[in-house]
């Protein structure tokens, strides 16, 4: 097991280094007008462009400014951002909490409900409960997730004014950010809680409903069917036909025996839900105007702040790689016959 | 989506033929029981819908512009008007009409979403035969490769290299193939070992018969049918990917038409006036549901492609 | 998992209702309502600061902060004026009648304030105010404002020539700004009509000892050329402010896109009333409304088309018409780059293309001033919220003049021109080119519909299209001159007339270097006007200028616009002048 971690662990610089080759590669087609545009922010300012060039060496060809780049890194520094004002590495490390949080929320959520939810429809096959969730997981597959984030918008924030859109309302955003609070782990809720300020804990809540909201339908859908399927193949196996036979409850059969052998094919898919929610909260910060990492790379790509885009697209690779290896080791732990391997 | 292997396939007594009836032959057994799942013919239905309005497109609405795709607008105010005569569905933020924008959104989508399959099978066919058929060091690094892309978030990928390229819809098309074609590869790949050791290639290849002579006569026509699977499930997604750019401002530019664009459009809107939060809904809703049904259609197409072509699904469901 | 029981049930239950009851729905204050957070005012704008040191601060986002609240400049404008100053760290403001001006507008005096103290205690002195000057002049970030003293002072746009290579000697800036006894001189190069205006809103003064103690240049005259054109974070200016203004930085959080500044209680006039203010940035319209709806925040900003969305809020009030001194223009250029190009066609005169010299064409020019539809894209475009302009001297300006004729549409006259033009071939042959605008800008993209609609209808053959790029392309292109027609704007650094003649009509203007437009008369008028300071002299010099505009055609002048901001009446005290990059907090008060 440690041998299998180890050696996947080995991708990460492998995966990382791919990567920024990736995104330094595409600067080939980039004119270095075009990347000083970043500091410029009128067109009276258009005749500095030659001097910005020169300033930060955007004429190199894009193999010496690769080069430049990784030695960079290799004393640590990711360079600055521009668009964030503040060296990359401080920039994720400030946006990443907020990112979590939402993420955390969200996969709990999905994992919870789409489990509970195939399950019952297995069990329940072709009653009402069954036709109603595969209705709302195709659907949900179907709709766009910045349709369904709009959607809410308008009808839960722009009619109700329940659920308002960013991360916290002005007010507990101010106290937040004043001496009186201590930021402990950057997560909201939990630092409100540990603060004993239940206003900001339930403000934290209120602003996390919609979003969570959004990025969960489009991946429990997706999790209601494979459980649902994979709970109607378990359910008509031999072991379960006999467990049946013996007399044992319905509950007990569920529960004991085929839900474990259910969740093999949920574990694998574990990964792909990661895959789908990094992608998805992109999406959802935009909406949402929540400030995590997946808005500020947006705005980064948009402005071409090729440092920060390169920095967040390490940052979600590696996420990436971490999650998959954490999946798999899951996925050895329920299937004994993988980990013979 | 990763299809759920049965280890004890059970084969029910109930489809054995009964005596007395002609054996169907294989097309009309796919067609009964394509049939027989009403979500496949409403999967079927609604892409049938979408292809006569995409083919239809210049009669139900006439192009006034030089790029029948741009949408015209009758002046330049730029809030939204409800649906009223002349804009059936209504008009968006600088009174881009909506109708016209459903009707030719529909050729948008369907020309994107084919480009990018096309790309991507293209690619696909050349990486993915090679990498199967001969193996080795060179399958070790197309796989690699693939890796690496599929190390990335989709979306992220598409965003970044939009960034870099410009904003377009070639562009966007560029980046979402980008993003699609490990997969196809793999799959591809994947068939490509499969039916590589199979007794009848391994016959043509003792018969003498060479090597892109017995990949394009034998290998190909045996890996349509799970491309045709992927495809269809992907067709979706894919609009989704292609909406999703226009959304953030990276995909097909402002008045044109494309669904997801015009819901970019409708950002602005959805807190409606000071009084009713409601008062723009059309410039959401119109858009959207344009987009919902269509990815609805193609995920039960989909769906109803995989259930009755993938042989190793046969007698479970 | 066990079937859910019905307790489980009722607790799902009545933690939803208390949920959904403690969230309460959006309150809308009314006016009449006590005010909220009466010691903080919190602004909501669309951008956020780039940087908060003064040297090199150049958009309305960073400069908002820092001046005039955080640092403050030797004289100021007096209220809402544009021409008339009064003294502020400086004692008097110099003019000829005091002697202050020398009589050969070459010398400039300005005695210096006592007993001002800074934020960080220190008193004010003759030495920081030259240190500050001289440190705005030597740092000259590419794209920064240094030029705007280095101009007048010593008469370069830069200290670095086009090689990268430093062209200026400390010994000219020591003579250019120095320190005698309680006064601070400037020698100028030649007379410069808009000296003092550039003055009031450019000479921010930091404390010499603060700034060398952190890191920054201690002011002496060997060390200069080190701190030379900074990157933006190599300063600790840069988020760290330390002046004389009525209010200090308290942070500036960089991740919430908020500037934090807190009243100065020995600020060396009296205090201010608010004792804390916070600007933030919300790129979302949306919850810049509701947070005015609700009373969170005091003063929002928003886009001209977005007006309609904020009238009829109870409780709030919407300051219209602010006038602006800006001009929006569509810019012809003479000279394109046709290599690579793909927005000029066949870059031919055969109806498939444009030639490179296509706008260098007068009747060609004439043709698109007089089909362009004005009205329409005032209306439209801006929501009917502007004038249209006479010419590059806008209103409010010295030398604007409503006589200056303007073009207006006229189809025929169009026709006209355009038979006349390219020696009479380009009615037969037609021509067809591309207009790229900034993507997202909706003002833009109607102005670009406009210029194809109209000139489209008067014959088949002229083809016109627009494509919307990113501001980042659009830099190139103009870098590149491959730009067929242009909609750019240009908002005044300073409120005088040569801040908009010289970047419109001269050789070396920031428009004419792109566009190609050259004439050698405009820029001996704008030499002397420049020169003189005899307003009578220098208004028939500029409106000799504006004719000159008209007649050469350039640009086409569209709109000048007009802002607005929308605050709740619990605001007092606030007062609009166009120079002002943002709001200027010490005089408002919430009651």
């Amino acid at each position: 097991m440690t041998g299998f971690i180890l050696r996947r662990l080995l991708l990460l610089p492998f995966v990382a280094l791919g990567v920024s080759v990736l995104i330094f590669s595409l600067l080939q087609f980039l004119t270095p007008a075009m990347r000083a545009s970043l500091y410029i922010h009128d067109p009276k300012q258009l005749n500095a462009l030659p001097d910005i060039i020169r300033k930060f060496h955007l004429d190199r060809p894009a193999y010496v400014q690769y080069w430049e780049w990784l030695k960079q890194v290799a004393h640590g520094d990711l360079g600055w951002s521009e668009t964030a004002r503040e060296p990359v590495a401080d920039a994720i490390r400030g946006y990443f909490p907020a990112t979590l949080e939402l993420g955390a929320y969200s996969f709990a959520c999905i994992l919870a409900l789409g489990i509970w939810l195939g399950t019952q429809s297995a069990v329940h096959k072709d009653r009402l409960l069954d036709h109603v969730s595969r209705f709302t997981s195709i659907s949900g597959a179907s709709l766009p997730t910045f349709v369904w984030g709009l959607l809410l918008l308008m009808v839960f924030y722009g009619h109700f004014g329940w659920f308002p859109p960013d991360r916290l309302s002005l007010a507990a955003g101010l106290f937040v950010r004043s001496p009186g609070f201590h930021p402990h782990t950057g997560l909201m809720t939990i630092d409100a809680l540990l603060n004993r300020q239940w206003w900001i804990f339930w403000d934290a809540v209120r602003h996390l409903v919609l979003p969570v909201a959004t990025l969960t339908y489009f991946l429990t859908a997706v999790l209601v069917r494979i459980t649902r399927s994979s709970m109607l193949e378990t359910l008509r196996t031999d072991y379960v036909r006999t467990a049946r036979a013996k007399g044992l409850a319905q509950r007990t059969v569920v529960d004991k025996h085929a839900r474990r052998n259910a969740l093999i094919p949920v574990i694998t898919l574990a990964g792909l839900l990661f895959v789908g929610l990094l992608s998805g909260v992109v999406i959802t910060e935009t909406v949402f105007n929540y400030p995590g990492i997946g808005r500020w790379g947006v705005s980064a790509s948009q402005q071409l702040d090729i440092p920060a885009v390169t920095g967040f697209a390490l940052i979600f690779s590696g996420l990436l790689v971490l999650g998959n290896l954490c999946a798999d080791v899951l996925y050895a732990l329920v299937d004994p016959r993988i980990r013979l391997q | 989506m990763t299809a759920v292997r049965s280890s004890t396939p059970a084969i029910p007594l109930s489809r054995a033929p009964r005596a007395g009836r002609t054996v169907e032959t294989g097309w009309h057994r796919t067609l009964r029981r394509f049939r027989r799942n009403p979500l496949s013919v409403l999967g079927a239905v609604i892409i049938a819908f979408f292809v006569v309005l995409a083919l239809l497109a210049p009669f139900l609405a006439h192009p006034t512009e030089r790029n029948p795709f741009m949408i015209p607008h009758s002046g330049y105010a730029s809030d939204p008007h409800p649906p009223g005569p002349g804009h059936p569905f209504g008009t968006t933020e600088e009174q881009f009409d909506l109708y016209y924008g459903v009707i030719w959104g529909s050729r948008t989508a369907f020309v994107v979403a084919l480009s990018v399959v096309a790309t991507a099978v293209v690619i696909a066919l050349l990486l993915g035969s090679i990498s199967g058929y001969y193996g080795g060091p060179l399958d070790e690094l197309v796989m690699r490769v693939t890796d690496i892309f599929l190390a990335f978030p989709h979306l992220i990928l598409a965003v970044v290299i939009v960034a870099v390229l410009g904003q377009s819809v070639r562009n966007a098309v560029i980046a979402i193939a980008v993003v699609e074609w490990p997969t196809y590869t793999r799959l591809l790949r994947g068939e490509f070992l499969r039916v590589r050791d199979m007794e009848y290639v391994q016959a043509a290849r003792a018969l003498g018969g060479g090597d892109p002579h017995i990949i394009a006569r034998h290998v190909i026509p045996n890996t349509i049918y799970p491309m045709l699977i992927l495809a269809s499930l992907n067709m979706g997604g894919i609009v989704i990917t292609f909406a999703a750019l226009s959304f953030l401002g990276l995909g097909a530019p402002i008045g044109y038409a494309d669904w997801g664009q015009l819901i970019s459009l409708s950002h602005n809107w959805i807190v409606g006036t000071a009084g009713d939060p409601f008062t723009f809904w059309y410039t959401l809703i119109v858009p959207g549901t344009a987009i919902f049904l269509f990815v609805l259609g193609w995920n039960l197409l989909g769906d109803a492609f995989r259930d009755v072509f993938d042989p190793r699904l046969q007698g479970s469901r | 998992m066990r079937t859910v029981t019905w307790i489980q049930r009722a607790a799902v239950f009545a933690v939803t209702v208390v949920l959904i009851a403690s969230l309460g729905a959006a309150t809308v204050r009314g006016a009449g309502e006590p005010v909220k957070n009466p010691e903080t005012f919190v602004e909501l704008r669309f951008g956020d600061a780039v940087s908060l040191d003064p040297a090199l601060a150049y958009d309305i986002y960073s400069t908002e902060p820092v001046w005039p609240n955080v640092y403050e400049t030797l004289i100021m404008y007096s209220g809402a004026s544009l021409d008339k100053f009064q003294p502020m760290l400086a004692t008097e403001v110099p003019s000829l009648a005091n002697h202050l001006i020398s009589a050969d507008g070459l010398t400039y005096t300005f005695p210096i304030r006592t007993g001002v103290r800074f934020h960080d205690g220190s008193v004010m002195t003759p030495d920081d105010v030259v240190y500050s000057i001289r440190r705005f002049l030597l740092q000259d970030q590419a794209g920064g404002p240094a030029w705007l003293l280095l101009s007048p002072l010593l008469g370069v746009d830069s200290t670095r020539d086009d090689a990268g290579k430093i062209q200026v000697s400390f010994a000219d800036v020591a003579r250019a700004v120095s320190a005698q006894g309680g006064n601070v001189v400037f020698h100028l190069k030649k007379p410069f009509a808009p000296f003092l205006t550039i003055v009031a809103a450019w000479t921010e003064i930091m404390p010499r000892a603060w700034a060398a103690a952190h890191g920054d240049w201690d002011g002496s005259p060997g060390t200069w050329q080190k701190y030379n054109n900074p990157k933006t974070e190599d300063r600790y200016a840069f988020d760290h402010m330390d002046g004389t203004g009525p209010f200090t930085l308290e942070r500036w959080d960089r991740q919430a896109k908020e500037v934090t500044l807190v009243r100065h209680d020995g600020y060396w006039r009296a205090p201010a009333s608010l004792q804390r203010v916070v600007i933030r940035s919300v790129t979302e319209f949306a919850p810049r409304r509701l947070a005015l709806q609700q009373g969170d925040a005091d003063l929002v900003v928003a886009s001209l088309n977005e007006q309609s969305k904020l009238r009829g809020i109870p409780g709030t009030v919407l300051q219209d018409n602010l006038p602006q001194i800006a001009v929006q223009t569509l810019q012809f250029n003479y000279k394109i780059n046709t290599e690579a190009n793909p927005d000029v066609g066949s870059a031919r005169l055969d109806g498939a293309g444009i030639p490179a010299d296509f706008f260098a064409d007068l009747h060609v020019r004439r043709g698109f001033a007089y089909a362009f539809d004005y009205a329409a894209n005032l209306g439209g475009a801006y929501a009917g919220r502007g004038v249209l302009p006479h010419g590059p001297i806008v209103q409010g300006l010295l030398g604007f003049d409503p006589a200056v004729p303007v073009y207006t549409t006229s189809r025929e006259k169009a026709v006209a021109e355009f038979k006349e033009a390219m020696g009479g071939k380009l009615w037969e042959t037609g021509f067809k080119f591309t207009i790229p605008y900034t993507a997202g800008n909706t003002a833009r993209q109607t102005g670009a519909q406009i210029v194809k609609d109209t000139v489209g209808a008067l014959n088949p053959k002229f083809q016109i299209e627009f494509r919307p790029v990113p501001s980042s392309t659009l830099n190139s292109l103009l870098f590149a001159h491959k730009g067929t027609m242009y909609f750019l704007g240009w908002f005044a650094d300073y409120p005088d007339p040569h801040d908009f003649a010289q970047p419109f009509l001269s050789a070396n203007g920031y428009f004419p270097v792109r566009g190609g437009y050259r004439n050698p008369q405009a820029d001996r008028l704008i030499g002397e006007a420049v020169g003189t300071a005899d307003p009578a002299k220098r208004k028939a010099l500029y409106k000799q200028l504006s004719m000159i505009a008209y007649n050469d055609l350039p640009y086409l002048f569209l709109v000048q616009p007009v802002t607005y901001y929308t605050m709740r009446s619990w605001v007092h005290g606030w007062y609009y002048n166009p120079i002002f990059p943002g709001q200027y907090f010490y005089t408002i008060s919430k009651r």
